[in-house]
């Protein structure tokens, strides 16, 4: 107990201001019916979710390494198209998914390049430009040999319907997938040879450039072989089996489907983020401003691109079949008639709320709040981002790869941005203008919270949910005011505003946010 | 090779302040070496251009018989170099034993050096479950060196470790940094002419960024003219 009020006693500022919050969230209750406050809370504990799956990657990469990534809404956006893609275009995935394997096969030669360069010692005469060259030739050849492979979604006539609904037909049976395109055997090989090459020679000029600033030799073991060789393998047998796999995936249904699509966004955004920072972040560590153009940049290409590949429509995305069903059994009294019915709404305090939006998306955001969470405090790992935070030239001092750490907090970032888009897609639809709204939230929900902490974010994004869907709710229903006859009904550009207005409220009040370090 | 590490006319840049302008220490294997000289004289950034922290621009680094000069600094400390800063560095947000913890290089490390480390101090045991910004100065001070020592290192770079210590607190460092000694060697910066003359057995003086004058501790203390015109001591 007098722990309790000794943490009190010491962060007064942080209580007071909390205390004061939770007082104006409860007398809410007073101008709307408890059932409209209960569903608006549990909106707003939805949206929070989300927004939190943006700002705790933004907030450990702007911890770690300074970096604000303010590519990191089009990031969001971007795992939203990719788990729409793997949704509801199951084809598309798997044709990527063999030049992918062969891709990476290839990329896996490095070690065996690496000894065998340092054996023969040509790593040193190869000079500055050769690795480069090998590099860009490696990736010409690589697009080479996609461009000749089989990829029904490169054939922008597929859809004789529109992508908008596209999903939900399929979902509901009123549309197939497209047929696949069909090569002969001759194209598709020479295709597969090219993107396995490619793969090797991108690694060999990565080699190249490493071998020559590096003293001694790796060792390497012929086990290294077997991992690119069963990928092969299965590449081809992806191929092979292509239709096979895609009917299969088809007839699993949605809810299966929509766990891939989680896994594919998550793992490909993360790979994105890996990329990104290793390749374009790295030389940029020491130059905040140029960072920033950086990200800023690479937000508005990555949306250009997003354009260019899927159109500029808004996309729906099917609820998966778990929390679809409007039939027996539905609306369910308890959550566990729910799960069994498979409902889309259940009754709850003499409201109707949405599985899905309601329930499913806050409680993964609380899984990855634990998860995180439990990685940072418990794992070497988190360990060191946790000290990098604070001194990133120490960490290296003890003999620890500071920079691979880096690497990794940015795909992990990313990939909660990814998968952030991915849970968004289907209740808020998939459009390239989604990332904008969710990249200033974060951003407020960060500077809320105390931009490096990770609980921070967690609370930030709380308030900044609830204080959005409070807002969109007295818009329906309109605000009584002490003064004037008519209700209040904010407007919609008030949303993100009453935000800002809350930002600025308690950055005056605490500068350093709620769980900031005084600097 | 009785010298485990040889700094030959190193020359480092930080911006475009030429802060080293040719140092050259060496440092015997097994003995306490001391870098000397005022403040703002490049001792600190001879430290750190050993570990590769400000990498040099001309000159060499040679550790254990191979150049490391170039390299990056978690692969030189990975060698076996151990670094003890001036502003200690203690992580805030780990607790003393994730603070040693993160120093291991391979699992059990802090397992197989703890009875050296809480041999030399005592204190670190009791307050293992602290975080950081609960210790005192001294207690950073020797959780900082006791970090440097979980790892399997050769060679310890201690950067002022008496700085701000009281009294009674200098005289147990010191007599901590003794005990170490007899197992790894030592490259020491200490501004206490006083202490650095008890511990180290060989000298290096820094001023202006260059070394000007190196040789054992029993002869500079004979030396009184050079002490005080480097040192401003007697």
């Amino acid at each position: 107990m007098t722990g309790i009020t000794n943490l009190l006693r010491k962060n007064r500022t942080q209580s007071i201001t909390l205390a004061a919050l939770v007082v104006l969230f409860l007398l809410a209750l007073q101008g709307m019916e408890p059932s409209d406050w209960i569903i608006t809370v549990l909106r707003g504990l939805s949206v929070a979710a989300v927004t939190f799956l943006v700002a705790s990657g933004f907030s450990l990469i702007f911890g770690l390494m300074d970096v604000l990534n303010l590519a990191h809404g089009t990031l969001f956006m971007i795992g939203a198209y990719l788990g729409w893609t793997a949704y509801v275009r199951p084809d598309t995935l798997l044709d990527l998914a063999t030049p992918f394997a062969l891709f990476i096969a290839g990329l896996m030669l490095a070690p065996l390049w690496d000894a065998g360069l340092s054996r023969a010692r040509v790593a040193m005469r190869a000079g500055r430009v050769l690795p480069w060259l090998i590099l860009a030739l490696g990736l010409g050849v690589l697009a080479f040999g996609l461009v000749r492979y089989p990829i029904t979604a490169w054939d922008a006539s597929v859809y004789d319907k529109s992508p908008v609904v596209f999903g939900v037909q399929l979902d509901l049976g009123q549309t197939d997938l497209p047929a696949p395109l069909t090569a002969d055997r001759a194209q598709v090989i020479l295709a597969m040879m090219s993107v396995f090459a490619g793969g090797a020679l991108v690694a060999l000029g990565l080699a190249l450039n490493a071998a020559r600033q590096r003293l001694a030799a790796p060792r390497v073991t012929w086990r290294a072989l077997w991992l690119p060789l069963s990928l092969i393998v299965v590449g081809v047998l992806v191929y092979a089996l292509n239709d096979a796999l895609t009917a299969g995936v088809v007839a699993a249904g949605t809810t299966w489907r929509f766990c891939i699509a989680v896994i594919v966004a998550t793992l490909a955004g993360a790979g994105l983020g890996a990329l990104m920072e290793s390749t374009l972040i790295r030389p940029l560590y020491a130059r905040p401003i140029y960072q920033l153009m950086l990200t800023l940049g690479l937000g508005v290409i990555g949306r250009e691109v997003v354009i260019a590949l899927w159109g500029r429509t808004q996309m729906q995305m099917p609820k998966p079949a778990l929390f679809n069903a409007m039939g027996k059994g539905c609306p369910a009294e308890t959550l566990w008639d729910a799960l069994i019915n498979q409902c889309a709404t259940i009754n709850f305090m003499g409201t109707r709320i949405r599985t899905y939006n309601e329930i499913f998306i806050f409680v993964v955001g609380v899984i990855v709040l634990i998860v995180v969470w439990m990685l940072l405090q418990r794992t070497r790992i988190g360990m060191i981002i946790r000290a990098g935070v604070q001194d990133r030239a120490m960490v290296e001092a003890l003999g620890i790869n500071v920079r691979q750490v880096f690497t990794f907090v940015f795909a992990l970032g990313v990939g909660l941005a990814a998968l952030g888009g991915v849970l968004a897609g289907p209740s808020m639809g998939v459009s390239d203008d989604m990332g904008e709204s969710l990249l200033l939230a974060g951003l407020i929900a960060l500077a809320i919270g105390g931009l490096t902490s990770f609980p921070g974010a967690a609370a930030g994004s709380l308030l900044v949910g609830l204080l959005q869907q409070f807002i969109v709710k007295y818009g329906q229903i309109g605000i009584a005011l002490p003064f004037g006859a008519q209700p209040f009904k904010p407007t919609p550009p008030l949303v993100p505003a009453s935000t800002l207005l809350l930002m600025v409220i308690i950055l005056l009040v605490m500068p350093n946010g709620l769980f900031g370090r005084r600097e | 090779m009785s010298n485990l590490l040889e700094v030959r006319d190193v020359h480092t840049f930080i911006g475009q302040f030429h802060i080293l302008q040719g140092v050259t220490v060496t440092v015997p294997k097994g003995a306490i070496t001391t870098l000397l000289g005022r403040n703002g004289a490049g001792k600190t950034t001879t430290l750190k251009t050993i570990l590769g922290l400000t990498p040099p621009r001309t000159g060499q680094v040679i550790f254990d018989g191979r150049e490391i000069q170039g390299q990056r600094t978690f692969e030189i400390a990975a060698l076996g170099i151990g670094f003890v800063p001036d502003y200690r560095a203690i992580f805030r947000d780990l607790s003393v034993e994730e603070n040693l913890r993160i120093a291991e290089r391979k699992p059990g490390d802090l397992e197989r050096k703890a009875d050296l480390i809480f041999g030399l101090f005592p204190d670190l045991k009791r307050l293992i479950k602290l975080r950081g910004t609960q210790l005192s100065g001294g207690q950073q001070q020797m959780l900082a060196i006791a970090r440097a020592l979980v790892a399997d290192n050769k060679l310890l770079l201690i950067d002022e470790p008496t700085e701000g210590l009281a009294p009674v607190l200098i005289e147990q460092m010191m007599q901590a940094i003794l005990q170490l000694a007899a197992e790894t060697t030592v490259l020491l910066v200490e501004q206490n002419f006083h202490v650095a003359s008890q511990l180290a057995k060989h000298y290096v003086i820094i001023e202006e960024g260059r070394s000007v004058q190196s040789g054992v501790m029993a002869d500079l203390l004979k030396d009184t003219a050079t002490v005080r015109r480097y040192l401003g001591a007697a």
